[in-house]
């Protein structure tokens, strides 16, 4: 019996701390985080005529369920990307190269991208 | 007796030998998440490409780079405008822009000495990414540096990219 016992909390242990490593990497700061970095950085390496198809599974899910709608998540306005999913969240990051970004918008004309954001590159400002 | 009272004595020590890898698992994963990506080498290193790319192109330097007497002091003003970059993206950061860089000609037969630059950007951040070898200013800003060498006809010049970035509030904690 005691044996028995052992087990069991050697395994809600392990599967305790294996949630919490999952987790860590999900949190909405995080992922505001790092999408808005990468969003800047894809930007600031684009030319005009450029058009970016960016995969953001994880903020869809993350954002959907705090109640926003995944149009809302990404807004780009003054070379600076924002990138929020909770109500109140939000992590901004600014890009140098001067171009003009059209509003971000969903890419819901093919499936396979369904959880994918474009960004589309105009001519320089 | 004994037998029974062993197994205890080594369940109570594995529990608490779990518990001290635990916390350290707990302590290194949260402070790893908790220090924001610092993306500013990266940034630097596009800054340098998107430099590069309009001051030369398949080997060959701009042309607006040159004037009738030598390189061209009014494409110097106007360099920003002119590779479409914005030094200025934050209000906040009017009293303090957060980039600096710093383009170098050198010509072939004489390496040592610049025949023409183009600085753009806060100077300041220059002295912080001098002192950055020492521990305590490393990460203060972020120095990228790349050369090329690039044709004006027969001419061959060396051109050095220095950027400094330093934007520590969205990168460093």
């Amino acid at each position: 019996m005691e044996n028995v016992i052992f087990i069991i909390l050697n395994i809600l242990f392990l599967a305790i701390l294996i949630l919490f490593l999952l987790r860590q990497g999900q949190g909405a700061i995080l992922l505001e985080q790092s999408h808005a970095k990468q969003i800047a950085l894809l930007i600031d390496s684009a030319k005009p005529d450029m058009t970016i198809i960016l995969d953001m599974n994880k903020a869809k899910d993350l954002a959907e369920k705090n109640g926003l709608a995944f149009e809302d998540i990404v807004i780009i306005s003054n070379n600076i990307v924002t990138v929020k999913l909770s109500e109140d969240g939000g992590y901004s990051y600014s890009f140098f190269n001067n171009v003009d970004v059209g509003n971000p918008y969903p890419d819901n004309s093919d499936p396979e991208n369904i959880d994918s954001y474009v960004f589309v590159i105009g001519g320089y400002k | 007796m004994y037998k029974k009272g062993g197994s205890k004595v080594i369940a109570l020590y594995w529990f608490v030998i779990l518990m001290i890898i635990a916390g350290g698992i707990f302590s290194m994963v949260y402070s790893f998440y908790h220090y924001p990506y610092d993306v500013r080498e990266l940034e630097g290193e596009i800054m340098i490409n998107k430099i590069a790319d309009c001051l030369s192109s398949q080997g060959n330097m701009s042309s607006g780079l040159f004037a009738e007497e030598g390189f061209s002091e009014s494409y110097k003003n106007n360099f920003l405008n002119e590779c479409h970059i914005n030094l200025n993206v934050e209000e906040s950061w009017n009293k303090e822009p957060q980039y600096y860089f710093e383009v170098n000609f050198y010509k072939s037969e004489n390496l040592e000495n610049s025949v023409f630059n183009i600085p753009k950007g806060n100077l300041n951040l220059m002295a912080d990414c001098n002192i950055q070898e020492e521990k305590e200013y490393k990460r203060e800003v972020k120095c990228t540096e790349e050369n090329f060498f690039s044709f004006h006809g027969e001419d061959l010049y060396l051109i050095k990219i220095l950027t400094v970035i330093k934007k520590t509030e969205k990168n460093v904690k």
